[in-house]
């Protein structure tokens, strides 16, 4: 099957900011959780795969073609949902179903007026009388109405509160149940990803830390939680992060059975997607 | 691409509508002999001058572009969608001058239908060439950067010309020799004016797809 996204070497420099050597592939058929701290490149990688921004190096194919060279294909594939409703306030539902079905050739206005039916939004009231969780799921709608296979999403769920992003979340995974389909969301709540997502590729400073299968992670890190002194009987080259606090420390384990046999008298726990931000990123280095 | 036009008529629906109010009334105005043709055609393509702009305004406030280059148009594509609405525009503003025109000497004065209609197409002219002139600029700077230039190429030439009046290297009758001109040839040739504009708008519309192929979002 061919992957939805791979990216190699991409570069893309704005002076005070390097996304460096980003490399990630988003098989078909899976969700890919992008994270990262504020300014991490998560954006700009997102941008880069949009060719909003020229980027310095690398490649990027979406579906098997180039992003650059084959846009437009590209494009007619891709749904993307963005941080903010791009419409304006003075159009409504019906009037972005207009302008999108003369914009896409596979643009399905039965399918909107169902996702509009789905979402309960009104299709002639105007973009400035809807909620923030009503503009993204006409983003969503909009999105989702051309039949693309892969979708790409960032912050889309930002704001949102929990019964609109768990509705939202159902929506991806129905959207997943093709095998050609694929989902790439950017996101900082990392409870959604840890819910749906199949892959995580953490960015760290514009480079990627960890790109992997997302059970993978979860089933092999652990979060160590032992005293000062315990901390120093272990093999730097066991642990990937350490944090010291005043009542105890903590430590970022990669191979949690192996530390487990190697460290029988420690307690090692499972972790969490924001375990591993928090580490990575507020954690010292061993 | 289309769709992009579209886009820009229904963002700015309530606009068109209370300018087409405004055009109303200028209308009815003039056929009551209260105001010129040439004043309501030239506030008439004033008017529409300012649509395009306000179109990059409202863009702007949504943030369209970002949005609209992730649709499979390409950046040539959204340049041409706002050519295209600028240009169905003061096409449209040219028309309903034009009509006006036709009203006016059915209703009045019949005589002047040519030299009104000459009135048109010349304002239309200067519309085009307003558009060319621009569309670049709020490409490149941006609706509120790029405002003081559209009021310098409006006020511009009328300074100039009072300027050099004043100083005294213009006067009115070094125009004299244009009296020399049959008037039909004028009415003729004020017909293929707006194809100067027209033709400078394929080179503004390069300046804009180069400005835009720049840009990043």
């Amino acid at each position: 099957m061919t992957n939805a996204i791979e990216i190699r070497g991409l570069c893309k420099s704005y002076g005070d900011f390097a996304l460096q050597d980003v490399s990630l592939t988003l098989p078909g058929g899976s969700i890919m959780g992008l994270i990262g701290e504020n300014g991490a490149g998560k954006t700009t990688t997102i941008k880069c795969i949009l060719n909003l921004v020229r980027r310095d190096g690398g490649q990027i194919t979406i579906m098997g073609r180039d992003n650059i060279s084959q846009e437009k294909a590209v494009k007619e594939d891709m749904g993307v949902v963005l941080d903010e409703c791009f419409f304006h306030d003075t159009l409504r539902p019906l009037d972005i179903d207009r302008i999108l079905a003369r914009i896409y050739r596979t643009w399905d206005s039965a399918l909107f007026g169902d996702y509009l039916d789905k979402f309960q939004l009104p299709s002639k009231k105007f973009v400035k009388e809807f909620s923030r969780g009503m503009k993204m799921k006409l983003s969503l709608s909009a999105a989702l109405a051309h039949r693309p296979r892969l979708l790409i999403l960032d912050e889309a769920t930002a704001g949102l509160d929990p019964v609109v992003r768990d509705e939202i979340l159902d929506e991806f995974l129905a959207f997943i149940r093709d095998e050609d389909h694929a989902i790439l969301i950017s996101s900082h709540i990392t409870s959604d990803l840890e819910k749906a997502a199949d892959y995580i590729t953490y960015l760290h400073q514009g480079r990627v830390v960890l790109s992997e299968a997302k059970d993978v992670i979860l089933d092999s890190y652990g979060r160590l939680a032992c005293t000062a002194k315990q901390l120093e009987e272990v093999d730097p080259g066991d642990l990937v992060r350490v944090r010291r606090g005043a009542y105890g420390c903590e430590g970022l384990i990669r191979d949690r059975a192996a530390f487990q046999r190697k460290y029988r008298n420690l307690l090692v726990e499972k972790t969490t997607l924001e375990d591993i931000m928090l580490f990575i990123g507020k954690g010292d280095a061993v | 691409m289309m769709g992009l036009v579209i886009k820009d008529m229904l963002v700015m629906r309530k606009t068109i509508r209370t300018y087409a109010l405004f055009l109303l009334f200028y209308l009815v105005m003039t056929l009551l002999d209260l105001f010129t043709i040439s004043f309501t055609t030239a506030i008439l393509q004033l008017i529409v001058m300012l649509l395009p702009m306000s179109a990059f305004s409202f863009d702007e406030m949504a943030k369209w572009n970002g949005y609209a280059l992730t649709l499979p148009l390409g950046r040539r594509a959204v340049v041409t969608g706002r050519y295209l609405f600028a240009l169905i525009m003061t096409l449209a503003a040219g028309l309903c001058g034009l009509l006006s025109c036709v009203l006016v000497s059915i209703f009045g004065d019949q005589d002047t239908l040519l030299e009104n209609m000459m009135t048109v197409m010349v304002c239309l002219s200067l519309g085009l060439f307003y558009a060319d002139i621009l569309l670049p600029l709020c490409y490149k700077l941006g609706p509120e950067r790029a405002r003081p230039y559209f009021y310098l190429v409006i006020f511009a030439p009328i300074v100039l010309l009072l300027g050099a009046y004043q100083l005294g290297l213009f006067s009115p009758g070094s125009l004299s020799f244009l009296s020399s001109v049959p008037d039909s040839s004028v009415v003729r040739l004020s017909f293929f004016f707006p194809l100067l504009p027209l033709a400078g708008m394929w080179l503004s519309y390069r300046v804009s797809c180069r400005v835009m192929e720049g840009k990043e979002f």
